[in-house]
């Protein structure tokens, strides 16, 4: 395209240019082309920069303290002379949330994002996207601000009620399906209809009662706990998955967008429903676009600072049990977030340069993460198209 | 499985995916209803005559004489209390030394209450902080003082199973028989006669800043401060990732070289926001020196670089949203290259350009990560344009958590927090609402 138009111009004007001007115009265009390019690996040139920068003070902590010390222990006492360094708590507290926010925002978001792009009309659809936008746009720190003025003291003092409220509403629905489809499985063997009728009715009542039963019992046992502090790791998980839907649901939207219209056809007319279609086939095909979203999604949530700052209650403990959710946690953004001010920038102790070495471990996942979301893009978009 | 199944399979799958966005839709009204709902609080409120003695004597508003009228006829009614108070005080010295002590203490805990709900005695020194030397400004805050004041918070730690309850003990009971025991009655039934509660509208909460931190005043130096930051990032980043976004789109050939640069733009678009903190602290700061320490400058350059793959992409998807058939007809008029870039793509694309740009300013104004190390300060008065280069500057969004988690009275300026959170989201969203009805109309406008 460039060399086309370049070379159209020069000849319509090699008949009024002197050739000194050419010249000048060629040696003017290049310097211009080389400045775009400049100012465009300008964002390549930050990269580094920001890798140099971040391990230029990571280096020295594991230089001063070794590796096995950072990854191994939890005992984290930055402030005794001398310090622990251990970080494997803070770790394990920023995988705990991050883990706890993808359980709730990936079901969510895919689901969201096929609604968005196989099952709404697009009148509806034009109100459902601001939804979305707008839930990406709040700040970070209002999140934080709803999770510790708001959220944290309701899961204190009406923890174990929201539970068991949010485990039925969940959980009912599908405990619903599960009977149907499980009772209707069962029976399918069954030629004789009047048996297969009866033996359906039975099973459906039979588990029926057992699922009312499993509820009733869960839900009692959860509208017992009691949460001590409302700071913890359910709260965070619950506030991150929010923050990280938006991300999943455009990308993933973007994804099954991009599996094509014949794929979707050839699955209807083989008799099957629209739920059939989207999960037999549109999933499959759009699997890896999904994938990437969520690797998006996650690392959203995982590099995320002021929420778990605010709420996660900022303890270096791994809980106990090592799943327990009402406990209090602290991540690595929170700890770099917090400790920096304390520690001593100028004479380069330990403590300042261990946070360093936290936010190179970020970055690290980050970039490796981001990589391989980038190929799987690449690679579903050269199979679909090959397709 | 039977038809019957599979259609309600395909029915409820249908309803999984509607109750998504509806939890979506439900979970951003649950955030953005308690912060709108209470953020107004911040503004509109019932204000007491102690509101209105702090606006006249900190910032020389008000009317005085409508002023020292109120603060006569609520005098009138102080007068009897601080009256009943010398009256117990004196009776307290008739008493028996032990009956002496037990009185004195719960009469200490009596007076902190009334000095809190009216503000400091008459005769008594003025205090040193200003938070000290009013009353209750605000009305719903002067009823929870009153409850303070008439009954004793006590914790049931009867049962060692569950967690200690609170309970309250009137505090006249322990009075009975004193002179005191009138007290309790006369503060409760003349509330409204000692603090003149009247509706307020106090635009100042924007327009003024902070006296002090945050106890009483506005906000005005943290919403200075987003501003300068976002702006700032903003003349950074907005002209370097339109060229960078020229680059990609019109001169770009494919090649390692070009898929390099894409990947440090997702890279780059990727980095958790705290890292570009350390970043602009360890580069900027310590390293390029642009200013001392923090300042405005070092917080707008980070902003800038995490907000620019934003810019980039928008520019991008923006110029490639142009249709090709203007490009080629200003190409067939005879136009250069460059030419048809400046004058046909860009302007045509410039729409979309900006809402890309207006999408990324609301992010770098609630952004707080990469402030935090480089330009952030706790409490501060607005900066002039000229201490950009060298101050740091208080921000909205820093300040917000500066307010609710590490404040020493955090509890007690709820408002205050309530109506930064709202004047943040109403900003980041106003912008973005503006950037969504802008590309409504450009998608219109490419239509046709």
């Amino acid at each position: 395209m460039a060399g086309e138009s370049g070379g159209e111009c020069n000849r319509t004007n090699a008949f009024v240019v002197s050739a000194r001007k050419r010249t000048m115009q060629k040696v003017a265009k290049k310097a211009g082309e080389s400045m775009l390019f400049a100012v465009a690996s300008f964002v390549a040139v930050i990269v580094l920069f920001i890798f140099y920068f971040v391990a230029r003070d990571a280096v020295p902590f594991f230089q001063i303290r070794g590796f096995t010390e950072f990854f191994t222990s939890s005992n984290w006492y930055p402030a005794d002379d001398p310090g622990e360094f251990g970080a494997l708590a803070i770790i394990y507290g920023s995988l705990m949330v991050t883990f706890g926010s993808a359980l709730i925002a990936v079901p969510m978001g895919v689901a969201a994002a096929i609604c968005l792009s196989d099952i709404l009309p697009f009148s509806i659809r034009q109100y459902a996207k601001p939804v979305i936008e707008m839930l990406a746009a709040i700040p970070s720190v209002a999140f934080g601000f709803f999770a510790l003025v708001v959220l944290a003291p309701l899961l204190q003092n009406n923890g174990g009620p929201m539970l068991m409220w949010a485990w039925w509403i969940l959980v009912s629905p599908f405990m619903l399906l599960t009977v149907i489809v499980l009772s209707d499985l069962l029976t399918a063997k069954i030629i004789e209809p009047k048996r297969r009728q009866q033996m359906h009715i039975f099973l459906l009542i039979l588990f029926s009662f057992l699922s009312i039963f499993m509820l009733f019992k869960v839900g009692t046992v959860l509208y017992g706990i009691q949460i001590l502090s409302g700071t913890n790791a359910l709260n965070v998980s619950i506030i991150l998955s929010f923050m990280a839907l938006p991300t999943i649901v455009s990308v993933s939207e973007d994804a099954l967008q991009a599996v094509g219209r014949d794929i979707r056809e050839g699955s209807y007319a083989l008799g099957a429903t629209r739920a059939e279609t989207i999960l037999k086939t549109v999933l499959p095909a759009g699997s890896s676009g999904i994938l990437a979203a969520v690797i998006l999604g996650i690392m959203r949530a995982l590099g995320e600072t002021m929420v778990v700052w605010m709420a996660s209650g900022n303890s270096s403990q791994i809980p106990e049990p090592w799943f327990n959710y009402l406990q209090s946690i602290r991540t690595l953004t929170a700890t770099i977030a917090g400790d920096m001010g304390e520690a001593d920038q100028v004479t380069g102790s330990a403590r300042f340069h261990v946070l360093f070495a936290m936010g190179l471990l970020l970055l690290v996942i980050s970039f490796v993460s981001n990589l391989i979301s980038e190929r799987i893009v690449v690679r579903q978009r050269k199979i679909l198209s090959g397709q | 499985m039977n038809i019957g199944t599979r259609k309600i399979l395909d029915r409820s799958f249908t309803a999984v995916g509607i109750g998504s966005i509806v939890v979506m839709a439900v979970a951003l009204m649950i955030v953005v209803v308690p912060i709108i709902t209470n953020g107004i609080g911040a503004v509109f409120f019932t204000g007491t005559v102690e509101h209105r003695k702090m606006l006249f004597s900190e910032f020389k508003r008000g009317d005085s004489e409508n002023l020292s009228s109120e603060v006569a006829s609520s005098d009138r009614y102080r007068a009897k209390v601080y009256g009943m108070l010398t009256g117990f005080e004196a009776e307290l010295e008739t008493m028996a030394p032990e009956k002496k002590a037990e009185y004195k203490a719960k009469y200490s805990e009596v007076k902190a209450a009334l000095q809190a709900l009216l503000g400091p005695f008459p005769g008594d020194p003025a205090p040193m902080l200003t938070r000290f030397k009013y009353g209750q400004t605000r009305w719903e805050k002067a009823e929870e003082k009153l409850h303070d004041l008439l009954y004793e918070s006590k914790w049931d730690n009867s049962n060692p199973d569950v967690m200690a309850k609170e309970y309250f003990v009137s505090r006249a009971i322990g009075f009975q028989g004193t002179s005191l025991v009138k007290l309790f009655p006369y503060v409760k039934d003349n509330m409204e006669k000692l603090l003149l509660p009247e509706f307020t509208f106090y635009w100042g909460f924007i327009t003024d800043s902070s006296v002090d931190s945050h106890f009483f005043g506005g906000i005005w130096p943290e919403i200075q401060g987003t501003f300068f930051l976002a702006v700032g990032a903003m003349l950074f980043a907005f002209p370097l990732g339109v060229v960078a976004a020229v680059y990609f789109t019109e001169y770009a050939r494919p090649g390692f070289l070009n898929s390099m640069l894409r990947s440090a733009n997702s890279t780059l678009a990727g980095v958790p926001s705290i890292v570009f903190g350390m970043f602009g602290l360890a580069f900027f700061i310590n390293t390029l020196k642009v200013s001392e320490s923090k300042s405005v400058i070092a917080g707008a350059l980070t902003l800038a670089i995490m907000i620019l793959p934003t810019i980039i992409r928008a520019a991008e998807e923006a110029i490639l949203a142009v249709p090709k058939t203007y490009r080629e007809a200003s190409l067939s008029l005879g136009s250069t290259k460059w030419n048809t870039i400046a004058t046909v793509i860009l302007p045509a694309a410039l729409p979309g350009i900006i809402t890309g740009g207006i999408i990324s300013l609301g992010r770098a104004a609630g952004e707080t990560a990469p402030i935090i190390f480089t330009a952030a300060v706790s409490v501060g008065s607005a900066i002039g344009l000229a201490d950009v280069f060298s101050s740091p500057t208080p921000a909205l969004s820093w300040n917000i958590y500066n307010l609710a988690s590490e404040h020493e009275a955090a509890a007690q300026i709820r408002h205050v927090q309530y109506g930064m959170v709202l004047a943040l989201v109403s900003i980041v969203l106003m912008l973005n609402l503006s950037a969504i009805v802008l590309r409504a109309r450009i998608s219109k406008k490419l239509k046709g």
